[in-house]
């Protein structure tokens, strides 16, 4: 009996032995990548003990944890302030407008594209609206600074026209709508390739069984176009869910000035603005801050997710 | 019977049916789709306008659709700039050294994750996907860095970035879809898991690896983050930081060659088209290949 045993063990460490060795080469492939994902996505999530200490750099974290532990001090500081709370609601706002924003866009882009029948037409029209993604935020900001300034080029228009001069960089919600508006003039284009390969992948027989039953265009994008697509535009809704809290911190952090950082602050830029630039909090809080921000995160994918699944759709996880 | 009729070649129709004349809707769907692209073009055209306008016609009508005299002083201005020029510099590095670095270690990684069966790869799996979901933040982010001794390197533009886990799916997805077949012949010969990959499937992702590589390339054109996050010493800014500093900061850092010839303003234009330009040019040749990862990543991943 206890031979039988032994005999299945060495055999069982044998082929497990024999397995390894028979993946040597692509376990070789792979350590960079465990190192990779080890240090600069691992480290910083244990890193995020930071948050439950008032971090001490010379004592590193692992001392900090030890010496300086306050539990969740950090997180009431943060809850108590007024500043988080508008910051909070402005990153929800920015992020859930500009996730709607995006898919209306892109969807609406793709149709228009998907609808064109002259060819060449179509690849330029391609072309030139997906060009702007490719562009860093540094160069769209500085070119909606320079045509929406007070003495931009659009201003110089309203002025020709007879009007006062608008202040876009400077007002509020007019300062949001450029927000908006140029993150639709950037991403539109891109966001709708994905649809424009989807839309493609409708079987035509479809559109030839609606020819034959006298449908509109219009009826045969609603009721097949549309509907091809929504597998797609749902798995995609998911994954943007995710991204909401991040809001953008290149485009606002370039975007913005003194007189709209009130409407525009998002959780990212506050955090950047309150460690390296005021120095308003200790490394301590403004962790916590971004820790909170995560959960929250991760919490809206999951739920996402789950509710997509209730409706009988594929999820992502 | 049923079979043989469907391969029976049907009546080659235009695939949207027996309406295919060119009707109204085609002409609102053109013309929106004009206004789209024309909106689009506009800022380029309108940014390359005042770049080459002289100051004296500009200060009496700043609105311009054409200029009657050209002049490329701001361009002047802008080439004898030596931030500029070491701007480029750096980002010339990060965009030929960067690229490569990335594309080597996202491929290994791309492909040992897309062959069947092998010690660890489940778990190591799990360990990038729990990546997509969560992350640290910045503040240990940051300090990770800092103890790494990377503040003030051109290193912390380039090795934070090693592996980008959507290009590396994209390269799984793709490895994967070649025929299984390959990798057992070559066993059969006697060839390793890096002779399989180095002489068989690299060779056969030559198009994958365009796609992947502009990626990376378009990114290294574009870095300035890590760049302004951990870097203060002005001699290693990449271009878009130089930009940024001239835009948005709004200082006059650039000595026009002639003062009082040039406006401000088209120095700063002229700026972003110089960072513009390189971007245009190869941009509607490669596009494609840009398409085609977003597509295979999408629908595969």
């Amino acid at each position: 009996m206890d031979g039988i045993l032994i005999e299945k063990k060495q055999k069982k460490d044998k082929s497990l032995g024999k397995y390894i060795y028979r993946s040597r080469f692509l376990i070789m492939m792979i350590i960079p990548a465990i190192v990779y994902y080890i240090l600069f996505c691992y480290v910083p999530m244990y890193g995020v003990l930071i948050a439950f200490t008032d971090f001490s750099s010379s004592e590193g974290i692992m001392g900090s944890v030890f010496n300086h532990w306050i539990g969740l001090k950090n997180f009431e500081t943060i809850f108590n302030l007024q500043d988080f709370w508008r910051v909070f609601l402005n990153t929800i706002f920015i992020g859930t407008t500009k996730v709607i924003i995006a898919f209306v866009s892109a969807v609406t882009v793709a149709l228009l594209i998907n609808e064109i029948r002259l060819r060449f037409f179509k690849k330029a029209v391609q072309i030139i609206v997906t060009f702007p993604h490719f562009l860093s935020w540094v160069i769209v900001a500085s070119l909606f600074i320079l045509m929406f300034s007070d003495n931009g080029s659009i201003n110089q228009i309203i002025r020709g026209m007879g009007g006062n001069t608008v202040g876009f960089l400077s007002e509020d919600h007019l300062f949001l709508g450029l927000i908006f508006g140029s993150d639709i003039w950037k991403e539109a284009g891109w966001g709708s390739i994905i649809y424009i390969a989807t839309m493609a992948g409708i079987s035509t027989d479809l559109y030839e069984a609606a020819d034959i039953d006298g449908a509109t265009r219009l009826q045969k994008i609603w009721h097949i176009t549309l509907p091809g697509i929504k597998a797609t535009a749902i798995l995609l809704l998911i994954m943007s869910v995710g991204g909401v809290l991040s809001a953008g911190f290149e485009q606002i952090f370039n975007m913005s000035n003194d007189m709209v950082e009130e409407a525009s602050e998002i959780i990212d830029t506050y955090i950047y603005n309150t460690t390296f630039v005021s120095h308003q909090f200790r490394e301590g809080v403004t962790t916590a801050l971004g820790l909170f921000k995560s959960l929250v995160g991760f919490v809206l994918v999951i739920t996402t997710d789950r509710i997509a699944k209730a409706c009988g759709e594929r999820g992502i996880i | 019977m049923g079979a043989k009729l469907e391969k029976l070649p049907l009546n080659k129709k235009d695939k949207r049916g027996p309406s295919s004349k060119f009707g109204k809707f085609d002409v609102v769907l053109l013309v929106i789709l004009l206004i789209y692209a024309l909106a689009i073009i506009f800022p380029f055209y309108y940014l390359f306008i005042i770049s080459i306008t002289p100051q004296d016609i500009y200060a009496e009508s700043p609105f311009l659709l054409w200029t009657p005299r050209i002049t490329f002083d701001a361009y002047q201005s802008v080439f004898e700039n030596s931030q500029i020029w070491n701007g480029l510099k750096i980002t010339l590095i990060l965009l030929f050294g960067g690229t490569a670095y990335q594309l080597f270690f996202t491929v290994i990684t791309g492909y040992a994750l897309s062959r069947n069966k092998w010690f660890g790869k489940n778990f190591v799996m799990n360990m990038i996907i729990v990546t997509m979901f969560f992350g640290g933040g910045l503040i240990p982010y940051y300090i990770l860095i800092k103890s790494l001794g990377m503040t003030n390197t051109i290193a912390v533009m380039i090795i934070p970035g090693a592996i980008d886990t959507f290009n590396m799916l994209l390269m799984r997805n793709y490895f994967a879809s070649l025929p299984k077949e390959l990798e057992e012949s070559a066993r059969i010969d006697g060839a390793n898991d890096i002779q399989i990959f180095a002489k068989i499937f690299l060779p056969l992702s030559l198009p994958m690896l365009a796609t992947v590589g502009l990626f990376f390339a378009v990114g290294n054109w574009n870095s300035w983050y890590n760049g302004m996050l951990f870097n203060q010493d002005p001699s290693i800014r990449t271009l878009q930081q130089v930009l940024q500093s001239i835009i948005v900061k709004e200082s006059s850092m650039i000595p026009s060659v002639n003062p009082g010839a040039i406006n401000n303003e088209s120095i700063k234009m002229a700026a972003i088209f110089f960072t513009i330009i390189p971007m245009m040019c190869f941009y509607p040749f490669l596009q494609r290949y840009f398409v085609k990862g977003i597509v295979v990543g999408a629908i595969k991943g």
